[in-house]
């Protein structure tokens, strides 16, 4: 409690102390960009879980072939949550001569749990639910298909049931390509049709709603259960496999600007607590002198800093919360219908882990200080250095990776940055010795303000060491932000340009293609792109049948037993990277079919495997020529499977047609389409829009975020420049004395800042394009990014003149300083 | 004119006023003194008598609040600060008590200073003449932590002659140092004044040093009590 007190005595006493200060700012930007971008983050990721949610339907569930058996409900009931069942099937409904084959739901009264069904009648707009028995509601292409009206009746499965409403949308599960028009129908309607008996191509659906644990409780059931043959769990983690790819995206950047803001505020206090700890080694000294125990010495110097932190933390947090609140406010059109409270519990873990940096980055330099020996007080020479606590000058690194693997979510980004700041640290120090060594030669035949300058960098060699590198990894973080996150996102955002194919046709004839083009193109359609289509099985691997086969994973044993999508093409599709093998081409000699990584993984495929696909009455066998990455969430039209056109050319097969429709050209389309009752449009418009919503939002976040940034990079700026002004004052007072010139100084100055601007930006522009270049391949997927390298040795020049004119005007009292100083210090 | 007949140093009605938390305080009054080229010279008194300012005010780091000092004849109270700083290089050398080298420096290096800020080439050659005039021609190399105290003066010393000056201010020179290393100090000091004659102005509350100069001062709560007792 005395050891409080005292601390907290002295803490009022040293307030004013410019490091202490900085220590406080530090920490409080760590904290407050932590938890900004924490509470940010979790906000979105429990919009995304929610949204996700909107579109399966329901919180969670099982899909299967056959009916979940009566325990699922069971179990869910048990736990309070609501349930509801549903299959998916096709069927072909007729309404007089016409005929349509459809995508159809039947479903219960309760369907949907989450999320909206939105039905028109009769001019008007409704949320609604499965609809009731002896009635179907159709979508607008089914509609248009068959001819009908709301109120008008419909065939299918033998019964007569009367179109109550149009379907509008409905909760699909992200399904991006619908095959056919949608019908919804009840389900008891559809049993007594037997659509769904044996034999049927039905999906089943069991989705359950309710509180979060209720429902991750009866997952965890469900998933200790063998589930039935086929039978997939739905989960919000595997629908919306693009809107998550863009928000995992998003988060890593997020992450890293947060991560960068407080690893710059972890340098800055590192700097500080060095500059306070030599401050108070004298009177450390003296409290030692005058029989104050080491432990108790260093409880103080904890007890000061605690009472520093802990405030200063609380503020933190608060406004952490206030600006998260605002930015939600002021970007949450993404979830407009998903009102997430805000979460408290990022934040409080942001402080912790302030606190994490602020123990990390400071005590290396007050437990060397608790080490100040009494007999200090005669001599400071004589606080010999204690090796024992050099092993704690790894903390700050320790804690500097732990918070990059803990903060990242990702290894990688992680490695690489933590690597990235290694290099740029050691290079740093490493050129700042060298070009010291180098003054010391060159400095007798150089200019006098340049040679002043150089002896004044070689003079404080330790510290300039440290200014260089801290000063480094200050602007490689910002130069990162301000110049690499940007292009990044240009990057990403040119990876869906305005004319990104935003309409897909399925199920073109042969027959079709060209009058179907003609018109598309007299809408106005561009980017058109088609590529066959043909369904089929995969029959043998290496000429053994795969019902023969076992297969570790589950996965490939539902494709073997599943029709197939199949395509063929002489060129590589964008956004597919060859990683094995070698590209087909258009006319190999023999039959080839390239395949996904992810269907090498399931099946276990290597180069030169050979599968059979039965396709219609005929069959093919071909030779696994290369494996692909492909990027899923790229928006065009990608296979699993892609053969060779020689000798796939010649499979029954329809065409598959993607193209880009400027907006307000829809009603014109649906018109075309009604002239081609087989064809199936789908549209992503929506989809795409609301990525680069994300994108444009990312961006502002990034923006925000960069503003912490720059306060903290400011920080390190002040903190490097602190730890050598009192030397800076001392000598300037004692050149002043020997008749040295304010010019002189200033231009020595000028000399010796911008020689270290010039370390700390040449050393950060490199290390910013090594992390860049990186960071684009490991993290974000974007294969052909180049970092900028004119913009950053640029902004490496800037930041070089900036230091030189921060330096200047913070030498400005150094050369003022009264010459009378020395005499009155004795 | 000769340079018997106008004095190298001379403060005429010399006063300075400092504003404090409790007013205004005058730390000098009415200072009245003449110190001519070759001379040493001491100014003594009691801690808190004014002598450090006095030094400041002679020397050029300071100007009176009102009065006039004359260094080789220019009033440094009619010139800037910049100005003053061209005298000080010219003519000025100082030694303090607490030595004021810099810690990153080599002894040599230090001495050097004055040198490099007149932008002479021959810096380092002279830097070491004068090392070896105080005995340190095997220490140049050396930090100031690695020397003794008594060393460390040394090099100051040599850097307080190393570019000719005609005034050496030393403040307290022997202040840090034991009796003998003292001594030895004090006598390197007066052989400089004697060899080179430099002008030497010494503040200091040892009797026994004060009597070694030709004439001197004795400051009481600012002004001038007496001159003092030097033989």
């Amino acid at each position: 409690m005395k050891l409080l007190r005292l601390a907290l005595r002295t803490l009022r006493r040293e307030w004013h102390l410019p490091e202490l200060r900085t220590l406080a700012a530090s920490l409080l930007l760590a904290v407050v960009a932590l938890g900004v971008v924490a509470t940010l983050a979790s906000r979105v990721e429990g919009g995304l879980v929610a949204s996700a949610a909107e579109l399966i339907g329901g919180d969670a569930g099982v899909s299967a072939p056959q009916a979940l058996p009566q325990p699922y409900l069971d179990e869910a009931r048990q736990r309070d949550l609501t349930v509801t069942r549903s299959a998916g099937f096709p069927s072909v409904a007729f309404a007089g001569e016409r005929g349509q084959l459809l995508d159809v739901d039947a479903t219960d009264a309760a369907w949907p749990l989450r999320g909206a069904l939105e039905l028109a009648a009769h001019g008007v707009t409704s949320a609604g639910h499965g609809p009731a028995p002896g009635t179907m509601y159709l979508d607008h292409r089914a509609m248009v298909a068959l001819g009908l009206a709301v109120g008008d009746h419909v065939q299918l499965g033998g019964l007569d049931l009367a179109v109550a409403a149009e379907l509008v949308s409905q909760p699909d599960g992200g399904q991006l390509v619908a095959m056919a028009p949608r019908a919804l129908m009840n389900l008891a309607d559809a049993q007594r049709a037997g659509l769904l008996g044996v034999g049927s191509r039905a999906r089943h659906r069991l989705l359950v709603a309710g509180a979060p644990a209720a429902v991750r409780d009866w997952l965890a059931w469900a998933k200790a259960q063998a589930l039935p043959q086929g039978a997939e769990l739905i989960t919000p983690a595997k629908t919306q496999q693009r809107m998550r790819n863009a928000f995992d995206r998003a988060g890593s950047f997020l992450r890293l600007t947060a991560l960068l803001s407080a690893l710059l505020a972890g340098v800055a206090i590192a700097l500080a607590a060095q500059r306070y700890a030599r401050r108070k080694t004298p009177e450390i000294a003296l409290l030692r002198a005058l029989g104050t125990a080491r432990t108790r010495v260093f409880g103080l110097l904890l007890a000061t800093l605690g009472a520093l932190a802990l405030p200063t933390l609380l503020l933190g947090v608060l406004v952490a919360w206030g600006l998260a609140e605002g930015a939600w406010q002021l970007a949450g059109a993404a979830f407009v219908h998903v009102p997430t409270a805000l979460p408290l519990l990022p934040a409080l873990g942001a402080a912790a882990m302030g606190l994490a940096v602020l123990a990390g980055f400071a005590l290396p330099p007050l437990a060397r200080l608790a080490e100040v020996p009494p007999v200090a007080v005669f001599r400071a020479s004589m606080a010999r250095r204690v090796r024992r606590v050099d092993v704690l000058y790894l903390v700050p690194a320790l804690v500097a990776v732990a918070l990059l693997w803990n903060q990242s979510g990702s290894a990688k980004l992680a490695i690489i940055l933590a690597v990235s700041l290694s290099v740029v640290a050691v290079l740093a120090a490493l050129l700042a010795l060298l070009l010291l060594w180098f003054a010391r030669r060159i400095a007798p035949g150089a200019h006098p303000a340049l040679r002043l300058g150089l002896a004044a960098l070689a003079r404080r060699r330790t510290l300039s060491t440290v200014q260089a590198t801290a000063l480094s990894l200050g602007l490689v973080a910002l130069l990162l932000l301000a110049v690499v996150a940007p292009a990044l996102l240009e990057g990403w955002r040119r990876e869906l340009p305005p004319d990104t194919p935003n309409w897909f046709v399925l199920n073109l004839q042969d027959d079709q293609r060209t009058d179907f083009t003609d018109r598309l193109e007299k809408l106005g359609a561009q980017q058109l792109n088609m590529l066959p289509l043909a369904v089929g099985k995969l029959t043998a691997i290496n000429g053994t049948p795969v019902d023969q086969l076992h297969f570790a994973d589950p996965g490939a044993a539902r494709w073997a037993d599943r029709q197939l999508r199949l395509s063929w093409t002489g060129t590589l599709p964008p956004s597919n990277k060859v990683v094995a093998g070698h590209w087909a081409g258009a006319t190999p000699a023999r039959a080839e079919v390239s395949v996904d990584t992810s269907w090498r993984d399931m099946f276990g495929l290597k180069i030169g495997d050979r599968m059979r696909f039965d396709v219609g009455e005929g069959s093919l066998e071909a030779t696994v020529a290369s494996v692909r990455e492909v990027d899923w969430s790229s928006f065009r039209v990608n296979f699993f499977l892609l053969l060779d056109p020689a000798h796939a050319g010649s499979l029954p097969h329809t065409w598959l047609a993607s193209f880009y429709l400027p907006h307000g050209h829809a009603q014109a389309l649906a018109e075309v389409s009604r002239d081609y009752g087989n064809l199936s449009l789908v549209d992503v418009d929506a989809l795409l829009d609301r990525v680069r919503e994300i994108v444009d939002q990312v961006g502002g976040a990034v923006r925000w975020v960069l503003g912490f940034s720059l306060l903290a990079g400011a920080l390190v700026l002040a903190a490097a420049l602190a730890t050598s002004a009192a030397e800076r004052r001392h000598e300037a007072a004692l050149l002043r004395t020997l008749g040295a010139r304010r010019g002189q100084l200033r231009l020595a100055a000028a000399c010796e800042f911008a020689l270290l601007g010039l370390i700390a930006g040449l050393t950060a522009a490199l290390g910013a394009f090594g992390a860049g270049w990186w960071l684009a391949r490991g993290v974000f997927r974007l294969d052909d990014f180049v970092p900028p390298l004119g913009p950053l040795l640029g902004g490496a020049l800037l930041a070089a003149v900036v230091i030189m004119l921060l330096g200047l005007a913070g030498t400005r009292k150094v050369t003022r300083t009264s010459p009378m100083r020395l005499l009155r210090e004795g | 004119m000769s340079e018997s007949s106008l004095p190298l140093l001379e403060a005429r009605d010399v006063s300075k006023t400092v504003r404090g938390p409790e007013g205004t305080l005058d730390i000098l009054a009415d200072v009245t003194l003449a110190v001519h080229a070759g001379e040493s010279f001491a100014i003594v008194g009691a801690s808190g008598s004014g002598k450090t300012t006095l030094l400041g005010l002679l020397a050029g780091l300071d100007t009176p609040t009102t009065g006039s000092v004359r260094l080789d004849g220019h009033a440094l109270e009619a010139i800037d600060e910049e100005a003053r700083a061209d005298l000080r290089r010219q003519l000025v050398g100082f030694v303090f008590q607490s030595f004021h080298l810099l810690p990153a420096l080599t002894a040599e290096e230090n001495v050097m200073l004055p040198l490099e800020l007149e932008g002479r080439d021959d810096a380092r050659a002279r830097a070491r003449e004068a090392l070896t005039a105080v005995g340190l021609d095997t220490r140049r190399r050396h930090y100031p932590a690695q020397l003794s105290g008594g060393e460390q003066q040394r090099v100051a010393i040599a850097r307080a002659f190393v570019h000719g000056p005609r005034v050496l201010f030393a403040d307290e020179p022997t202040g840090n140092l034991d009796q003998r290393t003292g001594r030895h100090v004090a006598d390197l000091l007066f052989a400089l004044n004697r060899d080179h004659r430099t002008t030497l102005v010494l503040v200091t509350h040892d009797a026994t040093l004060a009597a070694r100069c030709a004439r001197g001062v004795e400051l009481m709560e600012g002004r001038i009590a007496a001159p003092a007792a030097i033989t």
